[in-house]
């Protein structure tokens, strides 16, 4: 069986018209000026790839195309054929291998990412992460976060009340809270990823008695307690990266708007378990757990007037701090207990 | 002297053949933990390489996948530490950054190398030979200069990089020419500003007549802040949408035709107004198929781009012969392409 194919012989760019048969373990070249005869066992053979021409490559840096595959196969005996090559010729594999990867990409998103960030989150050491808040109040202190204009005693009381409440075991001591005023944000508590507690002036003034105002710091504690921002920056920050590279050349822009909705369900889940810890926590304290929804209830009703304006530029920098999706539905499950 | 014939360069890849190879690539890409993502793109630019035809013959990629992967894993590992330190500490990621960007001009240059000398045509290989203070030049102080001056020098500067890339490649043994000199880079970003001014002006002009008319409703004092508001707005959308394919589609026609390579020259045709209908396309399907679209989009893409690239024989395209063989790292190659970082040949 002879097959015709061109042979560039490396040294010039002279294409080389040849027929090709195979002797034995033999490879046999002939053209009008050029024959040659080599082992098998001495050629490379890539794989086919789609519908792209058959290469042979020489050791000595020839060269020969064949534009008939089929042929090539048969004479060949499909030498050079992988598993992968024909997996990628074949619309079923193609689509088994769409299926395997959206439900590896689930795992990793539901389960496999989760455990990473819980894992590192409790190898960080607490120095790095102190810094890390201190990091953020220089950065937003004077921009979107004023000095808080409470007065000393106020903050002083709350201090106090937080200080004798009765931890979980296993909690030595209560979160560490930072007051601050900010028009942007509003009436709103924010637990950051180094275990600080920020706490706005509207938040405090919007609460009609202190045990609400310890019920919303109870549940900071709860993200604090789990280190959930500190999880949530780290996860965070992994599917930007991926969103990043595989929609980067499309235009990064486009790459916000899935990772943004990617990561409300994580912060969704963080609400729950926020919400369940306050609530043991209030309850060990015979503080009445519809305290949280009370205050619960108010900001919401306080955010849903005033309509938050955050600033653009803002909204990166804050993106680990906890929103609180679904108030309604926690409401209904915070009176439910 | 003959008159030989011009040669368009072809390209015979298809979307529904490379969905296939990119899916099962993808997926064994992410069961291997991302080891395998060096196999898939030597797999990817054989498939763009060998369905890319000229005269006759296809174009071939050589990169060898384990020196992609080291590179791959260098790369990860400094960019992972720049996301997650930078968060915990500001100075340690901004020295990190700062590292990295030294290193841009000789990991570019080490790039070049790579994909040049990874490249072939008949059995002959391409090969960058510019130098690495030629590369320090070119690829950090010019920008940084341009930086400097607000974007004055941005034109001149991405002329030089073009000039440096190409005059010091060759394909055996002969080397590229290139002969653009700055000013064909300022037209095009002078049109590209132009077109911004028009469109500014005709938005504003618009609003103006359609507010005094009481077409639209806006208050007598307010109409000037109006319509300068909404010119701004439309100049920056169609700039944003407009621009990166004109200035794509200009910048390749001008180097191409402006490329010789030993007496043969070259000529590219695209169109800016087809490349923006590619472009938008294909984000737009991308966006609406969640990713798949995707690798048809690189096809497209592709096809376009090639086949408007012609080779202006002035002689016979037989006589090339190989040059010195030489030796490069892929770390380059993957790091300029992990930071987003490419430059256009």
């Amino acid at each position: 069986m002879w097959l015709t194919a061109v042979y560039y012989d490396g040294r010039q760019a002279r294409p080389h018209p040849v027929t090709l048969c195979v002797e034995g373990d033999k490879l046999l070249l002939q053209g009008r000026d050029i024959v040659r005869r080599e082992e098998l066992n001495g050629l490379k053979i890539p794989p086919p790839l789609g519908s792209t021409p058959r290469l042979i490559l020489f050791a000595d840096g020839g060269r020969c195309e064949v534009a008939d595959r089929q042929g090539f196969a048969e004479m060949l005996q499909d030498a050079g054929n992988s598993a992968v090559a024909g997996m990628e010729n074949s619309w079923w594999y193609a689509l088994a291998a769409l299926l395997l990867t959206l439900s590896l990409l689930a795992v990793v998103y539901l389960f496999g990412l989760p455990y990473a960030a819980r894992v590192v989150a409790d190898r960080v050491p607490v120095y790095l992460l102190e810094r890390m808040d201190n990091q953020f109040f220089a950065s937003l202190d004077q921009t979107l976060l004023m000095p808080s204009k409470l007065a000393e005693e106020r903050r002083h009381t709350l201090q106090d009340g937080l200080r004798r409440l009765v931890l979980p075991p296993g909690e030595d001591r209560p979160a560490h809270i930072e007051f601050r005023g900010s028009p942007t944000l509003g009436a709103n508590a924010f637990a950051l990823p180094g275990g600080s507690v920020l706490v706005l002036d509207d938040l405090v003034n919007l609460a009609s008695n202190d045990q609400e105002i310890l019920a919303v710091l109870a549940h900071e504690m709860g993200h604090v307690h789990e280190k959930h921002a500190l999880r949530q920056m780290l996860q965070a920050s992994v599917v930007g990266l991926a969103m990043a590279w595989y929609i980067g050349d499309v235009s990064s822009l486009l790459a916000v708007a899935p990772t943004v909705l990617l990561q409300t369900r994580y912060s969704r889940d963080f609400e729950r378990r926020a919400d369940a810890f306050a609530a043991e926590l209030l309850r060990a304290n015979g503080i009445p757990v519809s305290r949280l929804a009370d205050i619960l209830e108010k900001l919401e009703a306080a955010h849903q007037t005033a309509a938050p304006k955050q600033p653009v530029e803002s909204v990166e920098a804050l993106d680990y701090l906890s929103s609180h999706p679904n108030t309604e539905e926690r409401i209904k499950r915070l009176r439910g207990q | 002297m003959t008159e030989y014939q011009s040669r368009q360069l072809q390209f015979s890849g298809s979307g529904g053949e490379y969905f296939r190879i990119w899916i099962v690539n993808v997926c064994l890409s992410i069961v291997t933990l991302g080891v395998y993502s060096a196999w898939a793109k030597v797999k990817r630019n054989q498939y763009f390489y060998r369905h890319t035809t000229l005269a006759g013959a296809s174009f071939d990629y050589h990169g060898d996948p384990k020196a992609i992967l080291k590179g791959r894993i260098v790369a990860f590992l400094l960019f992972a530490c720049y996301t997650l330190v930078g968060k915990f500490d500001q100075v340690a990621g901004s020295a990190i950054l700062l590292v990295i960007i030294v290193a841009m001009p000789w990991l570019l240059m080490r790039s070049l190398r790579f994909r040049l000398h990874n490249t072939s045509y008949r059995g002959l290989r391409f090969a960058f030979h510019g130098s690495t203070g030629a590369a320090y030049f070119n690829f950090l102080l010019l920008p940084v200069l341009s930086a400097l001056t607000l974007g004055l020098l941005w034109p001149l500067a991405q002329q030089r990089m073009a000039r440096y890339t190409r005059e010091n490649s060759t394909y055996g043994s002969e080397f590229f020419k290139f002969f653009a000199g700055s000013g064909a880079y300022y037209r095009i970003y002078f049109m590209t500003i132009f077109i911004g001014v028009l469109v500014f002006a005709g938005l504003m002009t618009s609003v103006m007549l359609l507010g005094s008319k009481e077409l639209i409703p806006v208050e007598a004092d307010q109409l000037v802040a109006m319509s300068v508001l909404v010119a701004s707005i439309g100049t920056y959308l169609a700039l944003f949408l407009l621009a990166y394919p004109y200035v794509a589609a200009r910048l390749q026609n001008l180097v191409w035709n402006n490329t010789q390579l030993g007496p043969h020259g070259f000529q590219a045709q695209l169109r800016a107004r087809e490349m923006l209908g590619i472009m938008f396309g294909n984000v737009l399907l991308t966006l609406l198929t969640l990713g798949l679209y995707k690798p048809f989009a690189d096809i497209r893409l592709a096809r376009y781009r090639i086949e408007h690239v012609a080779l202006l024989p002035q002689g016979s395209i037989d006589d090339f012969v190989a040059g010195l063989q030489t030796n490069s790292s892929a770390a380059g190659e993957e790091m300029a392409e992990m930071f987003d970082f490419d430059i256009a040949l």
